[in-house]
Formats: C-alpha cells, sequence, structure tokens
C-alpha cells in the first residue's frame, strides 16, 4: 500500500499553532479600507434624502434631528439619515452617491448582538448640543 | 377519458427521500431516488425550497439599485451575476470602461473562480470522508478570501461592478499584496491536484462515477466544468471575449473521461488557469485613466431597448436579459438563467445504476447552487393543481 500523501501535512500541524483565533477575545487582522459600518457626517449632511431614495436594502430612514441639537443651515428640513445596521448590506451606495460627501467610512464590522443597532449615536455626536431652554 | 399524464414509479423499489434538508447535500434541493436493494434506479430532481422572487424584486427597484439586489441572487458568484447585469446597462446606455477598469473587473471574477471552485473541491474531499483535506483547502481558501478583501473591500460580497467601470481603483502596495497571496497559493493548488491525483480513497469513490458522455452532455445541455469534463469545448469567455479576456492568454480546459474525478479535475486545472491570469493581469495592469466612474454623474435615464449578455460563471454559462422600457427608472424585465438550472435539474439520468452511496458524490461534483436556480411555480389550493409558469408568459406581464 502506498503511503498517504497527506500524512506529512497531518504531522506538521500537529505540533504547529492552529490556524483559527479565539475570535472575540482576539480580534480578525482586516484591510483598513474594509466595508465596515458607515454613518452621514451632519455638519456636512444637507438631508437631501438621496441615500434613502438609492439604498437598495431600503436600510436608511431619513429622521427628523432632535429639537436640542444645533443643524447647521445647509440643513433646513433637519432630517438626517438613519442607518439600520441589521438591514443593512454594506455595498456603500449611499457613501459613492451623497452629493456633499458626508458619509464617514469606518472598518468596524463586529455588530452583532442582542440590541437593534442604528447610526442614530455616532451621526448625533457629529452635532453640537445646545441646552433647551 | 383519456389519460393526460402517466406517472412512472417503479413499483418493487425502496423511495429514499435524500434532502432538501440532509448531512450528504450541501444545499436545500430534494432528490427522490428509488432504489432496488443498493442501486438506484431512478431519480426525481425536486426543486422549489429557495425560491426569493429576485427576477421580480428586480423590476420593482430602478436600474442602479438592482446591480446590488442581483449580487445577493447567490453568495459564491456575486461578482459575475453583477458583472453580467452591468454589462446589459453598459449595452443598453451605449457606455464602455476604460482597459484599466476592465482588466479589474476580469481580476475579481478570477478570484471568485478560484475560491469557488477551491470550495467545491473541498466540499467533495468532506463527501467522500476526507475531512482533513477539507480542512487543508479551507485553510487555503482563506488566503483567497484575503485577497478579494484587499481588492473589492469584503471578502465575500464583492459589490465592485459599476456601470463604466469598478468601485475602486487599486495601489501598487495592494498589487503586491494580491500577487504575493497568489504566488503563495500555486504551490499549494499543485499539491492539491496531486492528491486528487494520486489519493486511494479519492479515485476509489471518484472515478467512473456519474458518467456523462460526449452526446448526453451536449443533448442534455450541461454548461461549465460538467460539459468541459465529457469533452465539450463550451466556455463563454473564450467564444464571446467580453471585458479583458480578449487580451489575456488563457486555456480552456476540457478532459474526456466525464466521470466525477475529471469534474474535479477540470476544476483544479481551472484554477491553475485563474491563478496565471491574475498575475498577468498583476504584472499587465494598464494605466489608461481612472477606472472609478463617478457613481453622481451616471445617466439617470436609461432609453428603450434591451440587451442579452452572458458570462462564464464558475459553474458555467451565466445569461441576463434586462429590457427598458424608457419611460421610467425600473427595469422592465430582468430575466436571470444560471448554470446550475441546467446543470441540476438536467441531471436525473447520470444516477441510474449506481449505488445509493454514490447519489451525494454525483450531485457535489455538478457544483450545485440551488439559490440560483429556483424558477416559479404557481400552485392552485383550489383545484391541488401544480403549473410551470414558462419565460414567454412571464415576459408578458401575466396576460395569458
Amino acid at each position: 500500500m502506498k503511503r498517504p500523501k497527506l500524512l506529512e501535512t497531518v504531522l506538521r500541524n500537529l505540533v504547529s499553532k492552529p490556524a483559527t483565533i479565539q475570535y472575540p477575545r482576539e480580534k480578525t487582522t482586516i484591510e483598513p479600507d474594509f466595508r465596515g459600518i458607515q454613518y452621514a457626517d451632519l455638519s456636512k449632511c444637507t438631508g437631501c434624502s438621496l441615500c434613502s431614495i438609492e439604498c437598495p436594502a431600503d436600510a436608511i430612514k431619513m429622521t427628523p434631528i432632535p429639537q436640542e441639537y444645533a443643524v447647521p443651515k445647509i440643513n433646513p428640513r433637519r432630517l438626517y439619515p438613519l442607518i439600520n445596521y441589521g438591514k443593512c448590506v454594506y455595498c456603500y451606495r449611499c457613501v459613492k452617491v451623497c452629493p456633499v460627501n458626508a458619509y464617514i467610512v469606518t472598518s468596524k464590522y463586529d455588530i452583532a448582538g442582542p440590541t437593534r443597532y442604528t447610526s442614530e449615536d455616532l451621526s448625533l455626536k457629529t452635532l453640537k448640543e445646545v441646552k433647551s431652554q | 377519458m383519456g389519460v393526460t399524464k402517466i406517472v412512472e414509479i417503479p413499483v418493487v423499489t425502496t423511495e429514499v427521500p435524500i434532502g432538501p434538508q440532509h448531512p450528504a447535500l450541501h444545499e436545500p434541493v430534494m432528490l427522490k431516488v428509488y432504489a432496488d436493494g443498493e442501486e438506484v434506479v431512478r431519480v426525481d430532481v425536486n426543486t422549489g425550497y429557495n425560491h426569493r422572487g429576485i427576477e421580480k424584486l428586480c423590476e420593482k427597484n430602478t436600474f442602479y439599485r438592482d446591480i446590488f439586489i442581483v449580487s445577493r441572487v447567490c453568495g459564491i458568484c456575486n461578482a459575475v451575476h453583477a458583472n453580467c447585469y452591468v454589462r446589459a446597462l453598459e449595452q443598453i446606455l451605449d457606455v464602455t470602461p476604460n482597459r484599466r477598469a476592465k482588466f479589474l473587473r476580469v481580476l475579481s471574477m478570477e478570484l471568485e473562480r478560484i475560491h469557488s471552485h477551491m470550495l467545491i473541491n473541498a466540499v467533495m474531499a468532506e463527501i467522500v470522508g476526507f475531512e482533513t483535506l477539507f480542512m487543508q483547502i479551507m485553510l487555503d481558501r482563506e488566503k483567497v478570501m484575503k485577497a478579494k478583501e484587499i481588492l473589492t473591500g469584503n471578502r465575500v460580497s464583492a459589490d465592485f461592478m459599476m456601470v463604466g467601470g469598478v468601485r475602486r481603483d487599486i495601489d501598487d502596495v495592494k498589487k503586491e499584496k494580491i500577487k504575493e497571496i497568489l504566488l503563495k497559493l500555486k504551490p499549494r493548488v499543485e499539491y492539491y491536484v496531486k492528491v486528487f491525483e494520486e489519493d486511494e480513497t479519492i479515485l476509489k469513490r471518484l472515478i467512473d462515477v456519474g458518467k456523462i458522455n460526449y452526446r448526453d452532455a451536449t443533448s442534455h445541455s450541461f454548461v461549465g466544468p460538467p460539459a468541459r469534463a465529457s469533452g465539450v469545448r463550451i466556455d463563454s469567455r473564450a467564444s464571446d471575449k467580453y471585458d479583458a479576456y480578449d487580451e489575456i492568454p488563457f486555456n480552456v480546459v476540457t478532459r474526456n473521461e466525464g466521470d466525477s474525478w475529471a469534474r474535479m479535475m477540470v476544476r483544479w486545472s481551472e484554477v491553475m488557469e485563474s491563478i496565471e491570469m491574475g498575475l498577468y493581469i498583476l504584472n499587465n495592469l494598464p494605466l489608461d485613466g481612472n477606472p472609478v466612474p463617478d457613481e453622481r454623474r451616471l445617466p439617470r435615464k436609461f432609453p428603450p431597448g434591451e440587451a442579452f449578455t452572458r458570462v462564464e460563471a464558475q459553474r458555467g454559462e451565466l445569461t441576463y436579459y434586462v429590457m427598458s422600457d424608457g419611460k421610467s427608472q425600473n427595469p422592465y424585465r430582468v430575466k436571470i438563467r444560471t448554470p446550475s438550472f441546467n446543470n441540476i435539474v438536467n441531471s436525473a439520468f447520470m444516477y441510474v445504476g449506481y449505488s445509493l452511496a454514490d447519489v451525494p458524490v454525483i450531485l457535489t461534483s455538478l457544483d450545485p447552487c440551488i439559490s440560483c436556480m429556483e424558477r416559479v411555480t404557481v400552485i392552485d389550493l383550489e383545484k391541488g393543481t401544480r403549473e410551470r409558469i414558462p419565460f414567454k408568459q412571464l415576459s408578458s406581464g401575466g396576460k395569458r
């Protein structure tokens, strides 16, 4: 009987480091320009709704900005794109069609969790909060 | 009273339903196998477990949104689906991308071909009971996924094609990284070819199992590797020369054995060809301008017209028919014909005469992709009838 061809590889792998990683404790190495979560920079956003119209997954909903935030004059309708990351397919169509380049892209990908994850906090952080009277 | 339909069911046999969920299948298809002892005498292929209505969804969305919707027809062949659809749009709009964009498109599609063929060879190793080899091939497949991540920005869903070009360019650093991965991969693939050629477990399970001769392969209109393994020289990359395939040298791999082993070996040889093509593209990437079109300036209005395009997907010839009526933002009709549809629905005759244990091997050697191939079947609950709707009727907008 012939010697099995894979025997050498099997023996080598018995003594070498495992190829798998302990994922949540050890991060996967990803490229810096990996298509991760994206959110709108509200100091640039004009609230034109183009990203919401073009989104193939209907993940973007134009939402009114809460009253306690100071909104720049370029956004008279006080709307901002709220991205539901559970629906988003990360095609970056919104990033590419935005007429004022308002989207900020990140390479964050580990967003699975028990709660609904949206771009609300990330987007509103780009605005200054005004104390309501 | 006339008899309208005769359903032949062999009497002295056992009916063994395999699927739609079964450990030996990696896709939701149901094979009703009639066996006489161990020998298969008849197989019925039942599909319909994964129908999602993507063609109708395309009619309800705009031309540009559809690029990302058709990418989700199938995860493994997303770049070829998007490429075929985008080229149909380019024909309607009369737009031509530049050479650099064409080369990058081919690179993404060939990387996809490499990882798809490696996946099905790994699955085949698992089906024949060789799990070590499965793990080994999947480990090396990760390198290709990394190359795709470097090129397109995601491991699986490329979303790389856009009307008039591609969606991101590569620089020299990325080029070197991808080249390094391909050069590392090459000796590994050569090694796997050797394993598939010489290992006794694989040879005993695959050789002379599920044989198709040249005549059957053409009369049952097989496409892709199953046809090429039976000596049929069919490859739309060579016959159509779309994108940059007219400039990149490659060989169409054919074999004459026609059995499951030949189909797997055709896939390995194609992986080697694709690696060579990838290296050629990276060494000879043209510098004729920006391949990334500005998506904000692309034409919004589509003229009336229709386009029919085809690509060589990993599993065979994939065709798209896109029709624009010139009035609305949405396509009037998008028709997709995937290679698995030909390969699986026509494959029932291949199982006859082999043993029950060979059924998963034959199915895997065809590389089924069920999510691509599901078609509309209308079931009338009141009358209890099933009816399959042909293309002509669907395209007439439901009019009889």
